[in-house]
């Protein structure tokens, strides 16, 4: 077995150097000979009939070479939708505004000039009349609002998962409590925006793109544009971060596609920051009521989740994302009775889509809230109350109420790691001093126990992984993942080093490249090390087994008689015994291509963990300051520690955003109080991370070859529920009702005004 | 996020600089003027402004120095923000306020291109270098081809990015008048994260005598639409026992019948009024802080 260890017992990013050098090619710096680039003239306006788009002014800019409204190109494809193809019917997505507009943000018009500055000052002179109509922005208006599209209701999907809780079990229960929790839109934020690039070679069309799920996207403008797969071909380059809001296909992306064919020419699409507020998706927004009775004990009787949640304009991206929140309620309890129910609606904001967590983030949010309340009802510890509940580990496989099937869990064991790493007990010490001294700043402490789901649903429980030896002694191996930042060059090809037991600096490793790799699912839900790492793990293993059957072959047809069981693979060399062997580089020089091909598939994997934050409010002032975070995962059996703090202190970063600072606010007029770009939308950067303690338990997953569970997604998950029952207990709030993210300080001062009086 | 199109010129004296802003105050979008483009190049990029012209003061010689004189200190047109990160700059309760201040602005990239003058000219809302220029009474200098005039800092900004400035006429110098020796100085900030523009702020500058405030100057951002001074405030608390009852008086007059605050996202009036009110309260306990401070300077 090769030393992997690195600094942190992991190997550090192999895609560093190149990063940090500047040396990283992202679509945006993909030069090409008569390369044009794109812009979008895009709706100010929220909601309205389209009267007119006027793009004559745009042709006479210097530099433009042409612009178009869905008029001038009527044979535009409509936006294929993602997940569940049926709430697309009649409520088309036209890749341009045609008679409505839906959302400020919705591309009006596309303009294509020589350069970038160029297109935006043909964009700028593009004039659309619109005939106003009144926005809708929360889904509680959707529902009571008139239908956005005609002969369609706003509830655009719903469903039910477990059994209605018998009523006798809510009036017969100890203690019943309530909450009302709000979960804002956000803007999932990667560092790179969007990135588009089509290039027509002949009849085939060559796309570039910053993208999660290269394969689907292929599929998606090959049927769209009328063209066979693999006249497409999908590839992305290094990217700068995608958060699950880079899984679609959107738009803009069929708009360019279909003009660098009609043009002959490569088009780009660089979406700038300010854009992607209002023209990306966004994330969240969900208004959830839940309802917990428990015993005098403190046993959860029954628990109740209802999910009203906002698609925004569009239903086709975002209709996945709270049956996910739905089919978590159950969380990591025991709980005999579980029911949730979820309804979505559109509304006029930008369109909502997957983000970071996607569902399990709402979910746990809305039961460990719930969790605390109750504790603090019942006067009883939070810590203990969850003790009292949770699944014991020989529960597993447990198939919750709500209808998932938990693998494996120690839900105990995470939280007393997190109550030990935390020093609970000084914490507390702590807390009294101050509730005694009216001079101090409140302290509160506040926890969450997770469960979450990684892998995917359904169809997208499967990956594609290959390995392939060639004849100069080196290996490349192929996945259907595609990395969009999270180190995949480093982490999947040490899964088939270590298989190989040969040095990573021998694996090339080649994903996101519908030319490249045969098929993939990619990059979401945290599935990459655990599906495409696992059917690489397989891959390289039959690769091995190939290898020797055939080196056998060979030695036989050389006269020698040798049963494969007397080959053995060592470090790339296969051994035939008695002194003789071959490399496996000569073996592929003497026998051809050498390729093993695994399509891995496995149900969804649990994850679970426990996270604890420490806070101080500034009561007069509404502060909030996190004075501690401790952070317990359990992502199963890790490949690669360093890359996976990388992921978890990311996502936790991400989750102090939400709780604390990010939101897209709606104005009445429908559009996005947003003008100042990143002095409106706050966004948590160094100075804004306190200190924090990271550690682990293991509990393999019991269905993967690696012990693999998802890592990736937990932190957000984690932390706004943790700090927002860290600030309920400080201010020792019995109705924590008015505590909604993201916690401003003018949310925290009226929460804790309301408590003191 | 790209720039329209605009001509570009690097003047290399004033006399061409304003002469520059003379001709291209009558284009269309009119002209603007570049020192450290920390605000501008952001409205260009946003195109939240269409300049047919900018006129780069880079090259102009003679604009870079802080000079501290008898009773006042003049900041030139080209000093960057990090130049007040010096505690030795400028003496006196001014002197010690302004690092405090000056890490409040940007970050140090900001810092190291962003001017004074610039962020004056600028007239964000809660501009800390415009705050400090109202709350001490600080005199604008503007040049154009037609002669100087100095306008009052506490005149010169008319609203959010709006000021008496004509479009040919070049802020050539802010003089920040010191107060006397004795006094202290408190400044305090409200922000949402290290990178944010404040949300509101509160400077004071203090001079008590044996038992009671003898001067002071209160000044408030994120009150109105522009930095302003507390008038009322300061009338109540000058003369008023050095007491933490008389400074919460003043803060409340402050918030409550100087300040004017307008709702935003995420700062409701009720709030907002909160915050000055305790910021100024803090403040004043820090500037009578800083007046033993003071007294130890001057004893050594």
């Amino acid at each position: 077995m090769p030393d992997h260890a690195g600094p942190a017992g992991g190997l550090t990013r192999r895609e560093d150097l190149r990063l940090l050098r500047g040396e990283g090619r992202f679509v945006a710096d993909l030069a090409l000979p008569r390369l044009l680039d794109a812009a979008f003239a895009r709706s100010r306006v929220a909601h309205g009939v389209l009267v007119d788009v006027d793009v004559s002014a745009a042709r006479q800019v210097p530099g433009v070479l042409g612009a178009w409204s869905a008029r001038d190109l009527p044979d535009l494809p409509v936006v294929p939708p993602f997940g569940q193809p049926g709430v697309a019917e009649g409520r088309d997505w036209p890749a341009l505004a045609d008679d409505r507009v839906r959302h400020v943000g919705q591309p009006l018009a596309v303009v294509v000039a020589a350069d970038r500055y160029r297109a935006e000052d043909g964009a700028d002179a593009v004039r659309a009349r619109i005939d106003a109509l009144p926005p809708v922005l929360t889904p509680q208006d959707a529902l009571s609002g008139p239908e956005l599209f005609p002969g369609h209701d706003n509830v655009a999907d719903e469903a039910e998962f477990g059994d209605p809780v018998p009523e006798e079990v809510w009036a017969s229960a100890h203690l019943v409590v309530e909450g009302r929790y709000r979960q804002q839109l956000v803007s999932p934020f990667s560092m790179e925006a969007r990135a588009f690039l089509a290039v027509p070679e002949g009849e085939q069309l060559h796309v570039w793109v910053s993208h999660q799920a290269p394969h689907r996207l292929r599929d998606n403008i090959a049927q769209a544009l009328g063209l066979a797969p693999d006249a497409v071909r999908v590839q992305v380059p290094d990217a700068g971060g995608a958060f699950g809001s880079k899984s679609a296909t959107f738009p803009e992306y069929l708009v360019v596609a279909a003009l660098a064919r009609r043009l002959g020419r490569p088009v780009r699409w660089i979406e700038d920051r300010a854009e992607a507020f209002t023209a990306h998706t966004h994330g969240r927004g969900q208004d959830q009521r839940t309802r917990l009775a428990l015993d005098a004990d403190g046993r959860f009787l029954a628990f109740e989740l209802d999910v009203l949640a906002n698609l925004g304009a569009y239903p086709h991206t975002g209709v996945v994302v709270p049956q996910q929140t739905a089919l978590m309620a159950t969380g990591a309890y025991a709980t005999p009775h579980v029911h949730s129910r979820m309804r979505c609606v559109v509304t006029t904001t930008t369109p909502t889509a997957p983000y970071r967590g996607a569902g399990r983030p709402e979910a746990a949010y809305a039961v460990e809230r719930t969790v605390e309340l109750a504790a603090r009802r019942l006067g009883v510890d939070p810590v203990q109350l969850r003790r009292r509940n949770f699944l014991a580990p020989e529960a597993f496989p447990y198939d919750t109420p709500t209808g998932r099937r938990y693998d494996s869990g120690e839900y105990a064991r995470a939280l007393e790691r997190c109550v030990e790493a935390l020093a609970l007990d000084a914490w507390r010490a702590e807390q009294r001093r101050r509730r005694d001294d009216p001079a101090a700043r409140p302290l509160g402490i506040g926890f969450c126990t997770y469960v979450e789901r990684s892998g995917g649903d359904g169809p997208m429980l499967r990956e594609f992984g290959s390995v392939e030896a060639l004849a100069d002694g080196t290996f490349v191996a192929r996945c259907g993942t595609s990395s969009t930042g999270q180190g995949h060059e480093t982490a999947l090809a040490q899964v088939v080093a270590d298989v190989l037991g040969v040095d990573l600096e021998r694996i090339r490793y080649v994903a996101a490249d519908t030319g490249e790799v045969a098929s993939g699912v990619g990059s979401f839900g945290s599935r990459s090390m655990q599906m495409g790492g696992a059917a690489l793990h397989l891959a390289a293993g039959e690769l091995v087994d190939l290898a020797r059957r055939r080196a056998a072959q060979r030695a036989s047809e050389g006269g020698a008689l040798v049963p494969v069981a007397g080959v053995t693979w060592t470090t790339g060399r296969l051994d035939l015994g008695g002194g003789q062997g071959i490399d496996v580089g000569d073996l592929v020089a003497a026998t051809g291509p050498l390729r093993a091909d695994h399509e891995f598939r496995q149900d969804a994997a649990f994850p679970f963990g426990s996270y604890a934050a420490v806070v101080e409010v500034d009561v007069e002032l509404g502060d909030v300051e996190v004075l501690r975070l401790v952070a317990v995962d359990d992502y199963g059996v890790v490949v690669n520690p360093v890359l996976t703090r990388g992921q978890t202190v990311g996502s936790i970063v991400q989750g102090l955003g939400q709780v604390l600072y990010e939101e897209v606010p709606y104005a009445a007029d429908g559009r996005p109080s947003l003008d100042a770009g990143l002095f409106d939308y706050l966004v948590p950067t160094l100075s804004e991370v306190p200190p924090m303690t990271l550690e682990e338990t293991v509990t393999p997953d019991p269905g993967n070859p690696l012990g693999a569970k998802g890592a990736g997604e937990a932190g957000c998950i984690g932390v706004p529920p943790a700090v927002v029952n860290a600030v309920a207990d400080a201010l020792e709030l019995d109705d924590p009702g008015t505590l909604q993210m993201p916690l401003t300080p003018a949310v925290v001062w009226r929460a804790a005004a309301g408590a003191a009086s | 996020m790209k720039a329209p199109p605009f001509d570009l010129v690097a003047p290399t004296s004033i006399e061409d600089a304003v002469l520059a802003l003379a001709a291209g105050a009558d284009r269309p979008g009119g002209v603007a003027v570049l020192a450290g483009g920390q605000s501008l190049l952001l409205d260009l990029h946003h195109r939240r402004v269409r300049p047919g012209l900018v006129v780069d003061l880079r090259r102009v010689p003679g604009l870079g120095a802080v000079d501290v004189h008898g009773s006042g200190v003049r900041i030139g047109a080209l000093v960057r923000h990090r130049a007040f990160e010096d505690p030795a700059l400028v003496p006196g309760a001014v002197g010690r306020v302004l690092p405090v201040m000056a890490e409040h602005v940007g970050h140090p990239p900001i810092r190291e291109l962003g001017t004074f003058c610039g962020s004056l000219a600028w007239a964000h809302p809660t501009a800390e270098w415009a705050l400090l220029a109202v709350t001490l009474g600080a005199q604008v200098t503007l040049r154009s081809a037609a002669g100087t005039r100095t306008v009052a800092a506490a005149e010169f900004s008319t609203g959010p990015h709006a000021t008496v400035r004509g479009d040919a006429e070049l802020l050539t110098a802010v003089d920040l008048p010191l107060p006397p020796p004795g006094a202290g100085a408190g400044f305090v900030e409200h922000r949402r994260t290290e990178a944010s523009f404040a949300a509101a702020a509160a400077l004071v500058v203090l001079e008590v005598g044996d038992v009671s405030v003898r001067a002071c100057r209160i000044g408030l951002a994120g009150a109105a639409d522009r930095p302003v001074r507390a008038t009322r405030a300061e009338a109540v608390l000058t003369g008023a026992p050095v007491t933490a009852e008389s400074f919460a008086a003043a803060a409340r007059v402050a918030a409550h019948e100087d300040a004017d605050p307008r709702a935003e996202p995420h700062g409701p009036v009720d709030h907002r009024r909160q915050v000055l009110s305790v910021l100024v309260r803090r403040a004043l306990v820090a500037a009578l802080d800083d007046t033993a401070r003071a007294g130890g300077e001057e004893a050594a």
